[in-house]
């Protein structure tokens, strides 16, 4: 019996996911809580039918659009043969290669896996490991190990940052996180997040600005800020 | 049935330019036309129903394309790609898994998507493909939260959220919840597909609960 999800990204972050207009971090983070999130699937496709037929019945001016020679231009070009439809289960049902840190074997979501295969490599610090997933230069997506019974120093956030349970669970002062959850914590949000003495937890991280640690020694972290960023 | 068989086959040379227009300012098309429309296209690479779908989707793509990019040239551009997808795609498109016009949307949307990160250059990043998935998720146990909501309960409590639910859920949930109509009335009285009226029931609950729960964040 699958445990039930009880952080999911709010209704107009589903909106705006379905409607394409996100920032691709943000959408991926989402689109990883749609893959492992039965409710939000369903809440999405009705967003996507609700969007399509908005689309479909707004009325429109007649205009100078030549559209009669893009139409013509279209339909000289060759279709899919049949067969296509085929082809595209059987991209469709590949396997996934899971992904090892720890000794641990992880099956990620299905959005994560073409990025996640092109990861870098893990960098390694206490019981927590980063591995930066390659997004672009504007983004800071990662997937964040950390082994059983240990705490990640407490910290604040210059911006947003996302973090989507993949396996395992977590808890901070706010509550407990399992697979499936999202936690969204904004500029200011202070929290101290650790993992329990018998499950370690692998998570997605998304970061539009580094971590800034808070408390005595640990603000000796900053200067490494960049491994989580 | 199909109205295609009206129009003028578009194989031999090129269609008159009223075609367009004609089709364009045709009062009632239903959903299901424009599904039957696309298997057409799929299975008899039916060049008169792509004509149509295309004579009434282009220029509302175009519509959207101009309100996400602002500028014409990126809006057509947007446009072109999408429709040649539909053309050699069709073969893709499953009635069984939804309607066309969502087919089409979600395929605007990847484009759009798409062409926003060739534009700053950047070939490995999150793609369309990874964001949303191409087909359908497997069939999970039926999610019974919506249903255990009980017509006195939204009565009593929800509806003084009402006035915050978009204007197409809230027209919606008040045929249904206070004139008591059922979801083939309400589709039929919109003119809208039965799906779409499910689809705006759950969302309108959901964001309900929402507001009553803060259970989102």
């Amino acid at each position: 019996m699958a445990h039930a999800i009880k952080f999911h990204p709010g209704m107009s972050l589903l909106e705006q996911h379905a409607e394409g207009t996100l920032s691709a971090d943000i959408a991926l983070a989402v689109a990883a809580h749609i893959d492992l999130c039965p409710h939000c699937q369903q809440l999405s496709r009705d967003i996507t039918t609700d969007l399509a037929c908005q689309l479909a019945q707004q009325p429109v001016k007649t205009n100078n659009t030549d559209w009669q020679q893009m139409l013509n231009d279209i339909m000289a070009q060759p279709q899919l043969p049949k067969q296509a439809t085929t082809m595209q289960q059987q991209v469709s049902a590949q396997q996934a290669e899971p992904i090892i840190v720890n000794q641990r074997e992880f099956i990620l979501p299905r959005s994560l896996q073409r990025l996640a295969a092109n990861r870098c490599k893990w960098l390694q610090l206490g019981g927590i490991a980063t591995a930066k997933l390659p997004a672009g230069n504007d983004y800071h997506i990662s997937l964040l190990y950390i082994d059983k019974n240990t705490e990640v120093p407490q910290h604040t956030h210059l911006g947003l940052e996302m973090t989507l349970v993949l396996a395992g669970k977590i808890v901070d002062e706010n509550g407990e996180y399992s697979a499936g959850d999202l936690l969204i914590n904004s500029p200011d949000d202070t929290h101290t997040p650790r993992t329990m003495a018998d499950e370690d937890c692998l998570c997605l991280s998304v970061l539009s600005a580094p971590l800034k640690f808070k408390k005595g020694l640990t603000r000796l972290l900053n200067p490494l800020q960049q491994f989580f960023y | 049935m199909l109205k295609l068989a009206k129009v003028a086959r578009h194989d031999r040379g090129s269609p008159p330019k009223q075609d367009t227009q004609a089709s364009m300012s045709r009062p009632e098309i239903t959903n299901n036309n424009w599904d039957e429309a696309l298997t057409f296209v799929a299975l008899q690479r039916d060049r008169s129903a792509y004509a149509e779908l295309f004579n009434y989707f282009a220029p509302r793509l175009k519509a959207f394309g101009m309100k996400m990019f602002g500028n014409e040239q990126q809006a057509l551009e947007m446009v072109q790609d999408t429709m040649l997808n539909v053309w050699k795609k069709a073969v893709l498109f499953d009635a069984s898994r939804g309607c066309a016009s969502t087919w089409i949307f979600t395929i605007a949307r990847n484009v759009r998507f798409d062409m926003l990160r060739k534009k700053q250059s950047r070939k490995d990043d999150v793609s369309a493909d990874d964001l949303w998935l191409n087909g359908e998720y497997p069939e999970q146990e039926a999610d019974t939260d919506t249903s255990q909501w009980d017509t006195q309960l939204l009565m009593d409590k929800l509806a003084p959220y009402f006035t915050s639910l978009p204007p197409a859920q809230r027209e919606i949930i008040e045929k249904v919840y206070l004139q008591e109509k059922s979801h083939q009335e309400v589709s039929d009285e919109l003119a809208i597909p039965l799906g779409t009226v499910k689809s705006r029931i759950r969302l309108a609950l959901d964001r309900l609960r929402e507001a009553l729960d803060g259970a989102r964040n």
